[in-house]
């Protein structure tokens, strides 16, 4: 009898689902997959290796600086942390967990901003991993020529950092991408379209728009450099190129947004398709 | 009942699973779910706009030529034919319509074969159909005051060569497509070692040039893109410090990819629970 007494009690005493309990769930969710550890472990990995093969291959050349090998890897590393973010964002609606989970939620939106915090929480750790990875990954080759890279280096801060923040980026729109489209193949092939194709069509265009007989002056490109440089400072990829070489000065005739200017173009990335799933979320039917 | 009727009828029940069968089969089902035509149409809209848009760059004295302009929708093109294959080659573990395939055909690499002939005749058809875009897309601004080259042409070999070296190529990624699909059974999963193959390796190794990366980035799938590409890239790349394959070579290096995927996939279908 005591019992039956106190079950109904209990739900009273605690009031609704808390932002707070929100995220407890989805993080439960996401760290109850397997797909998320193979993931940030073969992320993790991979980067580590492929600095090391990268670091060793150039040890021999004359004045090897172990720090420059740092971010050889990293370009590869984002599409862990993307597909993750993809895999948070369409794993509702792909099991048909949606129904239970927006039947406790009925509000929603902050189910996504759930998503949202756990999958920047995972990245990080993620990021933090693979950054710390690469390190090691070039101390190998570093001891060969019998130096200790110096992480203090002018730029190697910036470097870890802005990749960490590149990375939690990348995760954070793979997650837009999919609480947008809501399946997992369209949403992957959007951001890889962003993130992947974007690059090599705007090197073309660069290739395409310039006379290569014609003298280069940095300070004043022609005008389909100036339109691609344009062009790239303002995708993810130029943003997070940007992000960690904060010194660069900027691609010529495009604006120098600095490195907090690239970090809020990565921000614009990630808020907008993240707004869009949330009036769709908000708005219009789960399935 | 005739002879003749019992005759027939005894024909089809003791040839119930013939291949020409199988591969109608197949193509019933690649064709009846709408990904497919979407994914047609996308991947022939998306490569011929790109293709304007670079010819729209292009002016006079420009570095790349007319061929080359035809065959710039390729990193988006090349993108669905990979999506195209997969969907193809991971639908039935994905759906559960395995256990119903597998039971009509229980000896399976039929099955894997048909896949494979639909979805490379589809990816061939997309990828002329692409092309065809793109020449038309780009005939405006190729040829017009140029010095790099006069716009993509029938009667000249090596445009033809590079014609038929992008159908060929998009056959080959979709052919990868659909055995990766079938080898890891769930799209996301296909499509993104997919990716990590074709784009993302050589752009990290491209960005990284020296005798080791450059090999390795030969021997990427990637390497078919040599079936297409003209002159001066196949210079460029052979400058780029791996193996000087040339186009043939390429397209020899993607063929070993589809072939080691085949068998990848043909063992795990044939020797392995399929679900």
């Amino acid at each position: 009898m005591s019992a039956t007494a106190e079950l109904p009690a209990r739900p009273a005493a605690r009031s609704g689902p808390s932002f707070a309990r929100v995220v407890r769930a989805e993080w439960t969710k996401l760290l109850g997959l397997r797909s998320t550890h193979v993931v940030a472990a073969v992320t993790v990995a991979v980067t580590g290796l492929l600095t090391h093969l990268s670091a060793s291959a150039s040890s021999g050349d004359p004045g090897f600086v172990a720090t420059r090998n740092l971010g050889d890897a990293l370009p590869l590393a984002f599409l862990g942390p993307l597909v993750l973010g993809v895999l948070v964002g369409t794993g509702e609606f792909s099991t048909g967990t949606f129904r239970s989970t927006f039947a406790a939620v009925p509000r929603r939106v902050p189910v996504l901003l759930a998503q949202a915090v756990v999958t920047a929480a995972v990245v990080l750790v993620v990021g933090v991993l693979s950054v710390g990875a690469a390190v090691l990954g070039i101390l190998p080759a570093a001891a060969s020529r019998g130096t200790t890279p110096d992480l203090g280096n002018a730029g190697v801060p910036q470097l870890l950092l802005g990749t960490v923040g590149f990375l939690v980026g990348a995760g954070l729109l793979g997650l837009a991408a999919g609480a947008l489209l809501r399946r997992a193949v369209p949403a992957l092939v959007a951001a890889v379209v962003v993130l992947l194709v974007a690059p090599v069509v705007l090197a073309f265009a660069a290739e395409a728009g310039t006379d290569p007989l014609a003298e280069y002056d940095p300070e004043h490109p022609p005008p389909a450099t100036v339109l691609v440089n344009t062009v790239e400072t303002f995708t993810p990829v130029g943003a997070g190129s940007a992000l960690t070489n904060p010194g660069g000065g900027g691609l010529d005739g495009a604006p120098d947004l600095g490195a907090g200017g690239s970090a809020l173009v990565l921000a614009g990335w990630v808020v907008v398709p993240l707004t869009a799933a949330a009036i769709r979320l908000r708005r219009r039917d789960l399935g | 009942m005739t002879s003749a009727e019992a005759l027939r009828r005894d024909r089809t029940q003791r040839r119930a699973v013939t291949a020409p069968r199988v591969l109608a089969a197949e193509w019933t089902k690649a064709a009846g779910v709408t990904s497919t035509a979407w994914t047609v149409a996308g991947t022939v809209g998306a490569a011929g706009s790109l293709a304007f848009v670079l010819g729209s760059f292009a002016g006079p004295g420009s570095a790349v030529s007319g061929t080359s302009l035809a065959t710039s929708g390729y990193p988006l093109a090349q993108l669905g034919a990979l999506v195209l294959g997969v969907l193809i080659g991971s639908a039935d573990s994905a759906t559960g319509t395995c256990l119903t395939t597998y039971a009509a055909v229980p000896r399976r690499l039929p099955v894997l074969g048909a896949q494979v002939v639909v979805t490379g005749a589809l990816a061939a058809l997309t990828g002329l159909a692409a092309f065809a875009v793109s020449v038309a897309a780009t005939a405006g601004t190729a040829g017009t005051g140029r010095a790099a080259g006069a716009p993509w042409a029938l009667s000249d070999p090596q445009d033809l060569r590079a014609a038929a070296g992008y159908v060929l190529f998009l056959t080959g990624a979709a052919v990868c497509g659909v055995l990766l699909g079938a080898l890891l059974r769930r799209p996301l999963a296909a499509l993104t070692t997919a990716v990590a193959l074709f784009v993302l390796a050589d752009q990290v190794l491209a960005a990284n040039p020296g005798r080791v990366t450059g090999t390795v980035r030969a021997l990427l799938p990637g390497g078919g893109t040599r079936l297409f590409a003209d002159d001066a890239q196949l210079a460029a790349l052979a400058a780029g410090g791996g193996p000087d394959l040339g186009a043939r070579g390429g397209g020899l290096v993607l063929g070993a990819w589809c072939l080691a995927l085949l068998l990848l996939a043909g063992h795990r279908l044939v020797r392995r629970d399929v679900a």
